[in-house]
């Protein structure tokens, strides 16, 4: 079921939650909403739901409104951050709940949570009170819950987010399997961008009550629309430099730290004057460590190392205050406070216009 | 296990044993007490096991008053106390189970509501609530007792129904909102997108959860109605609405004391209690335990 957002705005007292949202969530699709903490994921969701009431605007499910019906009757499935599994209930009463709710009887509503519990590997279970199960144990009884009730809209607040780095990873895959299975349109809040890139159709990049992007992971990750996307998306965080533009053998060049270089072909020459100031975005996969003697490269010396696993991340100090950070190789070797060099790849520069925090359009259309 | 184990074992077992006779002792000496003939309860050496056994004093009590109510009034005079016990005693479970059942309804309630619905004041009512235990009870009794006579309520069961609610009801909200407080929301927004009604979550979601949280408050309210005095006391006057708390002190009768009576009326006292603690103490143990905690 398509999910519309139309100018939805949520203040708490004085405090703008989100601001005249206008979304438009597709039929059948996963999308991820995603931002830093306090952005306003959970209160979008809350609002979708029902437990909480828009200030103004209205949500619509297909072609109904459904801002002025309660939760129960908006046909939504919720798993909570915190699970909120019924403590006094088992695990088969936990997923069952709905239906008996619904006034399923009781032998079909048996088999369905039999049935469910049989895909979550959790039929071991259904007779265990959840305080006697592990975290990712019943983080599957909180998806039981939701699947069993097969809702017209899946909504999930970051359901991995207590999980460890290895348990969320295999979720990750089921979770994304299950979305495929059934074919539910789901709505999943984090703020991991991992979890965010790896599993969603769409993603919504959501900051302070705003949806600064919303599009297909790639785009959002090789197409940032302004500093807030770029910098948010994508470890180790995007590096930024202010640069200014000039002209070099008749083409349009950038000024970074005294070095200038030429201007990438995927910008338009014409709209950028000579002497603009802009923001250089660059991720550190595409820097490399340069010989100080490149013509391109830009000089510096080496102001931390840290190895990641298979990569290492060198900061380059190009300027006073100004670092550059290059995911390198982790054999390559660099010594702190040693001279080093940084050079870009060109293809993978983007371009802000300071002032707005907006990409400048590129040559090269979309993805 | 080494000796060192069975040496601290003993240690501990016999301490145990030692604090256990103490705390039991007058428990026990009541008993014994109760079931001695007059005679024998001033015997010197006394015994701790009766020479003599004897259910005098129980039938006594049980004997009800109308054999002195036959055939019109008898003369209040003639009638000796112990015909009134059974009167208390049925009085005193009244009482108590009365006050339990407003004490602990409204107190949930209220302490539901404290938790889940925002007012001006939300955060300072649950400990405003305590500030009354502040002050000892015998403040509150005779200002009770005059709003009491204005309602016409003195002498009458009802007006210690609410004098008992009155001190009670305070805590058990306090110790009802501790642990609510403790139940997350998350559980009953679950139960509402699950697609239940208000009051179904409340019944079948909350309830439940908060279920330690009721039987402590309903303990504590049945001890306090159960073995209160003083209000009894002051607000009670004919013979057959007395409490048993109050009612067993005609066994004294400023010249001499009923011992036996006044043992078996203790004995009688105390059995219901130890019985319903004996049945619900992992409840109670549970109930206070998660108030202080989230309190
Ligand atoms: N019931 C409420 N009353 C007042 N303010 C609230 C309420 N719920 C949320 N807020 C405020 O709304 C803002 C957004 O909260 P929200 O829970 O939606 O953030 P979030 O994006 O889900 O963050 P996180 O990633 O930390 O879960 C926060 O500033 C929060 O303080
Ligand atoms: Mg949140």
């Amino acid at each position: 079921m398509e999910v519309r957002l139309e100018r939805l705005s949520k203040s708490f007292g004085a405090n703008a939650v989100l601001k005249a949202l206008d979304l438009t969530f597709p039929e059948r699709k996963f999308i991820t909403l995603l931002g830093p903490s306090g952005c306003g994921k959970t209160t979008l969701l809350r609002l979708i739901s029902g437990l909480e009431r828009a200030s103004s605007g209205s949500i619509h499910f297909g072609s109904e409104r459904v801002d002025h019906l309660a939760p129960a009757d908006r046909n939504i499935a919720m798993v909570f951050q915190s699970y909120a599994l019924y403590p006094t209930m088992d695990v088969a009463a936990n997923i069952g709940y709905g239906l008996k709710v619904r006034g399923v009887p009781t032998s079909e509503r048996v088999d369905k949570v039999g049935a469910v519990a049989k895909v979550l590997e959790i039929a071991h279970l259904l007779a265990r009170k959840p305080r006697a199960l592990s975290g990712g144990q019943r983080q599957r009884v909180a998806l039981g819950r939701a699947m069993v009730r097969k809702p017209d809209i899946f909504l999930m607040d970051e359901p991995l987010s207590n999980l460890d780095a290895k348990l969320r990873a295999t979720m990750r895959g089921e979770l994304k399997r299950f979305h495929l299975d059934l074919q539910t349109t789901s709505i999943y809040v984090t703020h991991d961008q991992l979890e965010a890139m790896t599993m969603s159709d769409l993603v919504a990049v959501m900051n302070e009550g705003v949806v600064q992007q919303f599009a297909t992971p790639e785009e959002v990750y090789d197409r940032p629309v302004n500093l807030f996307v770029a910098g948010f998306i994508g470890s180790p965080p995007m590096n930024f430099c202010d640069v200014i533009v000039t002209e070099q053998a008749g083409r349009a060049a950038l000024v970074l730290a005294g070095r200038s270089f030429p201007l990438p072909d995927h910008f338009n020459l014409s709209r950028l004057e000579e002497g603009r100031r802009l923001v250089l975005g660059i991720r550190p996969q595409d820097v490399v460590l340069a010989e100080r003697d490149d013509p391109h490269a830009i000089p510096g010396s080496v102001w931390m190392v840290e190895l990641i696993g298979s990569e290492r991340l060198v900061e380059v100090e190009v300027a006073p205050k100004v670092r550059v950070c290059a995911e390198v190789k982790a054999e390559v070797r660099a010594v702190l406070d040693s001279p080093a060099a940084v050079a870009f790849n060109p293809a993978k520069i983007h371009l802000f216009d300071p002032k707005t925090g907006l990409a400048l359009p590129r040559s090269d259309g979309p993805l | 296990m080494n000796l060192r184990g069975l040496l601290g074992r003993f240690v501990l077992y016999s301490l145990l044993v030692i604090v256990t006779t103490i705390v039991c002792f007058p428990l026990i000496w009541a008993l014994s007490t109760s079931l001695k003939p007059k005679s024998e309860i001033f015997a010197w050496p006394p015994t701790l096991w009766p020479n003599e056994w004897t259910l005098e004093n129980y039938s006594a009590l049980f004997a009800g008053k109308q054999a002195y109510f036959q055939g019109g009034s008898a003369s209040a005079g003639a009638v000796p106390p112990s015909a009134f016990f059974l009167d208390w005693f049925m009085n005193s479970v009244i009482v108590a189970v009365g006050t339990t059942a407003i004490s602990t309804i409204v107190s949930t309630l209220a302490a539901y509501s404290l938790t889940r619905f925002r007012f001006p004041g939300q955060r300072v009512v649950p400990y405003l609530a305590l500030v009354g235990y502040m002050v000892p009870s015998i403040i509150f009794v005779f200002p009770m007792f005059l709003v009491m006579a204005d309602l016409s309520l003195t002498d009458t069961l009802l007006s210690l129904v609410l004098g008992y609610v009155c001190i009670t009801l305070p805590f058990c909200m306090w110790l009802m909102w501790a642990f609510f407080r403790g139940v997350p929301v998350e559980i009953e927004e679950a139960a509402l997108v699950d697609g239940a009604s208000r009051l179904r979550v409340f019944v079948e979601i909350v309830l439940p959860t908060a279920w330690p949280g009721i039987v402590a408050a309903a303990i504590f309210t049945l001890i306090v109605s159960w073995n209160d005095y003083l209000f009894g006391r002051v607000f009670m006057n004919s013979m057959e609405n007395l409490p048993l708390t109050v009612g067993v002190m005609h066994f004294f009768d400023g010249t001499h004391v009923d011992w036996g009576l006044m043992m078996a009326s203790s004995v009688l006292m105390t059995v219901p209690m130890a019985v319903l603690f004996a049945l619900l103490q992992r409840h109670l143990v549970a109930g206070f335990g998660a108030g202080a905690v989230k309190g």
